[in-house]
């Protein structure tokens, strides 16, 4: 019944997960809307860095979207309907939050307006898209549907773009403030090699206690170390990777020596790794 | 048993084709996401195309008025930065010279002048800068 009704008004159902996508997009946007140091990020980010950053995030979005298509019928087209919709959300939801926050003034320059809302769109349109599916009351049969699309994310493909995915939010939420290079400095070597073994095990403990998308036990065969390796290690190299990215699109690594790099992606990827853990959680 | 299977399948998936034609709002969402994001990525990449040479921050200092505050006077001053490039820490100094040849100096520190863009600051004096010869200067900034 309740499909049926569904069916006989999709535009109202649409604007229903419109709706949703707001929510999502202000929950998630929120402690980035309410950080300085983005504000500030919004006008001197470098530009054709922060262009960069946006069609990464777009390419993430439209993959996001995949697994948040209840229907089997997702195609490309779908997602990138989903991925438009779901960065115009962002895009609005953040510029509403910062006018009324008297972030964004009249008297600013068009630079500077667009800037801040840019940096901001990100994380509003990761939550614009993910909360389509997590804050809908499911009928039987989408659950069952969603089984299927759990199946298909039990692929290591989607599962390491998944990691990707949750790397990049928490790191993308963390990188811009000054206490990522503040932490690098108060930490000695081996407080950051204590630090990337904590990472690791934390990361290690999320594969094994979250276990895999659809289905109970890890797959079959795979003992201690191939976990370990295929996952976690696999996982911890995402999230290095994602940090240092992260931190040379905020131009965190313009003028830093090794040993600083070193101490500045240590810190993020410990985020980044928790990110990439609980992706699967969330997604 | 397989071709049961496959039947229900099938018709699974023809239900779901139809339910999946996009509604009209999900294309209205699309175009306006689609115009958004090509705004955005049109503003920024003029900008970056603009301000593609390695132009430092130049800051004009400009008195907007002289208000009588309790302890003396508070001086308006605009910061106006005239290139793309962003300022960190401006400092700005207002000097008051009155006429036998006394100076007063005040300065305030701005924490960013984005490019092409204007801040406010306020410096205090005692005395009426009205009535002597009043010199606002940016004096530096630091990069972001």
């Amino acid at each position: 019944m309740a499909s049926q009704a569904a069916n006989q008004h999709p535009n109202r159902e649409y604007a229903v997960e419109l709706a949703r996508a707001f929510g999502g997009a202000i929950i998630f946007g929120l402690p980035n809307l309410m950080t300085m140091e983005m504000w500030f990020l919004g006008f001197y980010l470098d530009r054709p860095r922060l262009i960069l950053f946006l069609l990464v995030n777009f390419a993430i979005l439209m993959g996001l979207s995949r697994f948040s298509g209840f229907e089997e019928t997702a195609s490309v087209k779908e997602d990138l309907l989903d991925a438009l919709a779901a960065y115009g959300v962002g895009v609005i939801a953040s510029a509403a939050t910062l006018a009324i926050f008297g972030i964004l003034l009249p008297g600013m320059s068009m630079g500077e307006i667009v800037g801040k809302i840019a940096v901001q769109s990100v994380p509003a349109s990761f939550g614009a898209i993910i909360a389509r599916q997590q804050m809908r009351g499911k009928s039987e049969e989408e659950q069952e549907e969603e089984r299927d699309v759990a199946e298909r994310r039990g692929g290591y493909g989607w599962q390491l773009f998944l990691m990707v995915a949750g790397a990049l939010f928490l790191a993308f939420n963390l990188a811009p403030t000054e206490e990522m290079v503040l932490i690098g400095f108060k930490m000695s070597p081996w407080h950051a090699v204590a630090l990337v073994l904590v990472s690791v095990l934390a990361l290690h403990a999320f594969v094994y206690a979250v276990g895999f998308a659809g289905q109970e036990r890890p797959p079959e065969g795979s003992g201690f170390w191939r976990l370990f390796v295929c996952y976690t290690i696999a996982g911890y190299g995402v999230a290095l990777l994602v940090s240092l990215y992260v931190l040379w699109t905020f131009g965190r690594m313009d003028g830093a020596d090794l040993g600083q790099i070193a101490s500045m992606t240590a810190v993020l990827a410990f985020p980044a790794a928790i990110g990439a853990a609980i992706a699967r959680l969330v997604v | 048993m397989a071709e049961t299977g496959n039947s229900k399948k099938s018709g699974k998936r023809s239900s779901d084709r139809q339910r999946s034609r996009p509604p009209l709002l999900e294309w209205v969402a699309a175009a306006v996401g689609l115009t958004l994001t090509l705004a955005v990525l049109g503003a920024l990449g003029w900008e970056g195309l603009e301000s593609a040479g390695d132009d430092p921050p130049a800051i004009d200092a400009e008195i907007r008025r002289i208000v009588p505050v309790r302890p003396g006077y508070v001086v308006e001053v605009e910061l106006r930065n005239r290139s793309s490039a962003t300022a960190a820490a401006v400092q700005v100094e207002g000097e008051l010279t009155a006429a036998d040849g006394a100076v007063a100096t005040s300065t305030a520190t701005v924490d960013y002048v984005p490019g092409d863009s204007t801040r406010s600051a306020g410096l205090f004096f005692a005395d009426d800068p009205r009535l002597h010869r009043l010199e606002v200067r940016a004096l530096g900034y630091a990069e972001p």
